[in-house]
């Protein structure tokens, strides 16, 4: 069973072994270490993502009452294979009166902060790229990043659906920042650790969810804010919008937008996971493995709202989050802050 | 309670998420096709008297209809044509038949790749032309009364 | 600090504006300060066409105006000549009659609510309605033969009776649409966030209505009870025992109840119209060639969408000399550049929408 447990550690450290068995300085095993775990994170990052888009074609059908897509390959299988062999081999178009540089730039840099957050997540024991001990700190700064590339797109664009998708991109996810944070703050004043690593040693033994409910209902709202997705997804807002920051981006660049959205939903709930619901903590199974079963139960979460609800409306977002949003998870730090002086004084 | 609506509706979409699917699978499962549908036309050229009625009850024109003589002064088709281009498909025409010799197919996969094509020679294709074809409608009394 | 307004061109490529409809809109950030309807993307000529074309030739032409009502269309256009001739019906073609025109406005309200839904944000809320609208649709071609253009009023009765089968798959149907709506009232009407997109929107109030000439559900969410089945009763509609739904507030939420109640209502009519269904022919004595009397005649009835009315003139050929079509989406669309003032750009959508126009019928 620990073999299991332990298998992608096992591997990295027989890497590790085997390159400084070739004799290579600790500079330049430490390097190749990291390349090593880039390529993984960005393989399960890639694959999760064109995984995703398939389930949530068949995740929509079913709700729907259809099957999804059933065409291509045994299960509608290698639908997304074809559908990124299309947008490979799509005519790249750039509108005319577009801000060129900053139009071609915005599809690169809106991956950059989803890649970068994924550096801290322990997918299991010990699989965690750098377990800095700001952890936490250092998910939100980064994932904060992914509001820019959003306005660069709807700037840049020359287009007016683009432009308000842009602005409505920004005036949300910067509203449901706080919110999103000030839940994660319940957690932290709990473990009294930024360390993502030691957020999931202490759920050894009780959930997060269990004891702090109100901030994973604000957190799941809020993370479905952060990366756009449907009740939330008025940046793209569909029916109005067009396609909102997407309108002019065709082909790859297009794929690279919803790459990184489906990205961002794996990066969600996984964080959701590793601070609520107990990280890879699990009887039987290895660790990892309950990992990727809690997150996938968290993703069909997000999947399951979005094909469910209505798009809300931009200043009742607004609204909802300041003014219910944000003193619910004020209250919530304060009621925390309370229990674990109690816990601390009188020992319970 | 705030949120109880957003919750039935979860448990609304959670139920059907797992019912049964009722996609048709198109081309492997082929629909059911009534009776009475209005597909194709065919025509039983031995049967028309060449009376022109469906020509006239036509709301846009598409039927052309050519006839000649023969020794015994009894009309006989010689071209007849329907420009399914413009066609409404609405019934007139096989209403408007008094020998009801034109008749409705449950052909109902009409895309052809030329558009010469779409035009339905009802006199010169034989499979429109046949008496009775394997889509043939069921002969039904049109009229009760 | 200055700002400025952009002037944003919704449509006519558009997802949301329900065909070729196109809204110039201005838009001060998010809220519209007003804006601008451009028609006719669609239009055909139809009135112009119905000139050259004989009396029963224009049927098939009705079911193109609102093609998701064909089956009402034909009737008010084939009652409007039946007016102007006299022509009687045959009373099981009469209750045929409003089975069709009913079960035709369950189907139109079905596609009204559900792309309304839709364009709140809501995809699955528009799948649902097209499932049951099938049913509709299948009870429909197997009666004659189509799915979307029916062409099966005829000038005094109708082009075929109903199958055996009809009948028992009709009440079955009716059986259905109770769970039907009871679902959709849980997936919808309840949602906090759909109630929050609508409630208080895009109000018409009920001088508003009036002025404007407004018809049909949007009318009568606006506390105005005007139904012509009520208020001028065609055909036997007076032999029927049914409630006209009419709302106060005048919001798209009360213009979508309004449509949820109808398609209750409507189930009732058609469930006394089986009742009293009697047997004889569909089709009356006509005269081969139709040719009515020189005159005028004006004849409307309750569509789905509003009150659609034809006005027929006739110099005693064979073809109509004049007609023209009041179509009630064209004039419910007249209300839209007065009420979207003032309100955000996905309200303009939800409020389009929940007018329920169809550019068949508003381009002509």
């Amino acid at each position: 069973m620990s073999v299991l447990d332990n298998l992608f550690v096992k591997i990295a450290a027989l890497v590790r072994t085997t390159l400084t068995g070739l004799g290579l300085g600790d500079i330049w095993v430490n390097l190749a270490m990291v390349i090593l775990y880039l390529a993984g994170i960005l393989g399960v990052m890639i694959t999760a993502a064109l995984v995703l888009v398939l389930v949530e074609r068949k995740i929509a059908g079913f709700i729907q009452l259809r099957p999804g897509p059933n065409r291509v390959g045994p299960w509608g299988s290698l639908q997304t294979v074809a559908d990124t062999i299309k947008l490979l081999t799509k005519e790249d178009i750039i509108p005319a009166c577009a801000d060129r540089k900053v139009f071609m730039l915005a599809p690169v840099l809106v991956l950059v902060p989803t890649i970068l957050a994924f550096a801290v997540i322990p997918f299991g024991k010990g699989m965690i790229a750098t377990d800095v001990n700001i952890g936490i700190f250092y998910l939100i700064a980064v994932s904060s990043l992914a509001t820019i590339p959003f306005l660069m797109a709807g700037w840049s664009s020359n287009n007016k659906y683009s432009l308000l998708g842009g602005m409505r991109a920004v005036a949300q996810m910067v509203s449901y920042e706080v919110p999103m944070v000030f839940s994660l703050l319940g957690v932290v004043m709990i473990v009294g650790s930024l360390q993502m690593s030691a957020i999931v040693e202490a759920q050894s033994k009780v959930w997060f969810v269990l004891l702090q409910p109100v901030a994973f209902l604000i957190y799941v709202i809020a993370a479905t804010a952060e990366c756009n997705r449907a009740p939330f997804d008025i940046p793209e807002g569909e029916s109005e919008l067009v396609a909102g920051v997407f309108t002019e981006y065709t082909g790859m660049k297009w794929a690279l937008f919803f790459l990184a959205e489906y990205a961002n939903l794996v990066l969600v709930s996984a964080i959701a996971t590793t601070m609520f619901l107990g990280g890879w903590h699990g009887p039987v199974l290895p660790g990892w493995f309950w990992f990727f079963i809690k997150t996938s139960i968290m993703i069909f979460f997000f999947m399951w709202m979005r094909w469910t609800f209505p798009r809300v409306r931009v200043d009742h977002l607004m609204h909802f989050g300041w003014k219910f949003l944000v003193p619910l998870s004020l209250a919530n730090i304060f009621i925390t802050g309370i229990g674990v002086y109690l816990y601390k004084t009188i020992g319970w | 309670m705030y949120g109880s609506g957003v919750v039935k509706g979860l448990a609304l979409t959670l139920k059907k998420f797992f019912s049964k699917k009722i996609t048709e699978q198109y081309p492997e499962e082929r629909p059911f096709i009534d009776h009475r549908w209005r597909g194709s036309l065919q025509l039983d050229k031995d049967a028309c008297i060449c009376c022109n009625m469906c020509v006239n009850a036509c709301p846009n024109g598409v039927i052309t209809l050519e006839s000649g003589k023969d020794e015994n002064n009894k009309r006989f088709l010689t071209r007849y044509e329907v420009n399914f281009e413009r066609c409404l498909v609405c019934g007139l025409c096989v209403e408007a038949c008094p020998k009801q010799c034109l008749k409705f197919t449950r052909e109902y996969e009409l895309a052809t790749y030329f558009r010469d094509d779409v035009k339905l020679g009802l006199y010169h294709n034989p499979k429109l032309s046949a008496p009775s074809s394997t889509y043939a409608q069921k002969t039904e009394q049109k009229k009760e009364g | 600090m200055r700002t400025q307004e952009i002037t944003v061109n919704l449509g006519p490529q558009h997802p949301s504006t329900h065909g070729v409809f196109r809204l110039v809109i201005h838009l001060d950030g998010e809220v519209a300060t007003g804006g601008t309807s451009v028609l006719g993307y669609l239009h055909r000529g139809l009135e112009k066409l119905a000139e050259s074309r004989t009396y029963p030739q224009f049927i098939p032409y009705t079911d193109r105006l609102d093609y998701l009502a064909s089956m009402s269309n034909n009737l008010a256009y084939v009652q409007t000549v039946e007016k102007l001739m006299g022509i009687e019906v045959p009373e099981r073609a009469e209750y045929l009659r409003v089975i069709f025109a009913e079960l035709q406005r369950i189907a139109s309200h079905m596609v009204g609510v559900g792309t309304f839904v839709m364009d709140l944000g809501a995809v699955t809320a528009v799948f649902y309605p097209f499932i049951h609208r099938e049913k509709i649709l299948d009870l429909f071609s197997m009666t004659c033969g189509g799915r979307l253009t029916y062409n099966y009023m005829r000038i005094g009765g109708l082009s075929h009776d109903i199958p055996e089968e009809f009948l028992p798959k009709l009440q079955e149907f009716l059986d259905y649409m109770r769970t039907a709506l009871e679902e959709y009232h849980q997936l919808v009407t309840g949602n906090e966030i759909f109630l929050a997109r609508t409630k208080g929107v895009g109000v018409i109030t009920k001088e508003m209505a009036m002025s404007y000439g407004l018809s049909g559900p949007n009318v009568r969410a606006s506390g105005v009870c005007y139904d012509v089945r009520k208020a001028h009763p065609y055909g036997i509609y007076d032999r029927f025992n049914f409630n006209v739904p009419v709302f106060e507030s005048g919001d798209t939420f009360d213009r979508y109840m309004v449509r949820m109640i109808e398609m209750e209502e409507s189930v009732k009519i058609i469930r006394q119209a089986i009742k009293d269904l009697p047997e004889g022919p569909v089709l009356g004595k006509v005269p081969k060639l139709i040719k009515p009397p020189a005159g005028e005649v004006y004849h409307s009835i309750e569509n789905p969408k509003g009150e659609l009315g034809f006005y027929i003139v006739s110099d005693g050929s064979p073809k109509p000399y004049r007609l023209h079509i009041r179509r009630p989406s064209f004039v419910n669309l007249g209300v839209l550049e007065e009420i979207i003032k003032g309100w955000k750009v996905a309200d303009v959508i939800a409020i389009l929408a929940s007018l329920d126009i169809v550019l068949g019928e508003v381009d002509g």
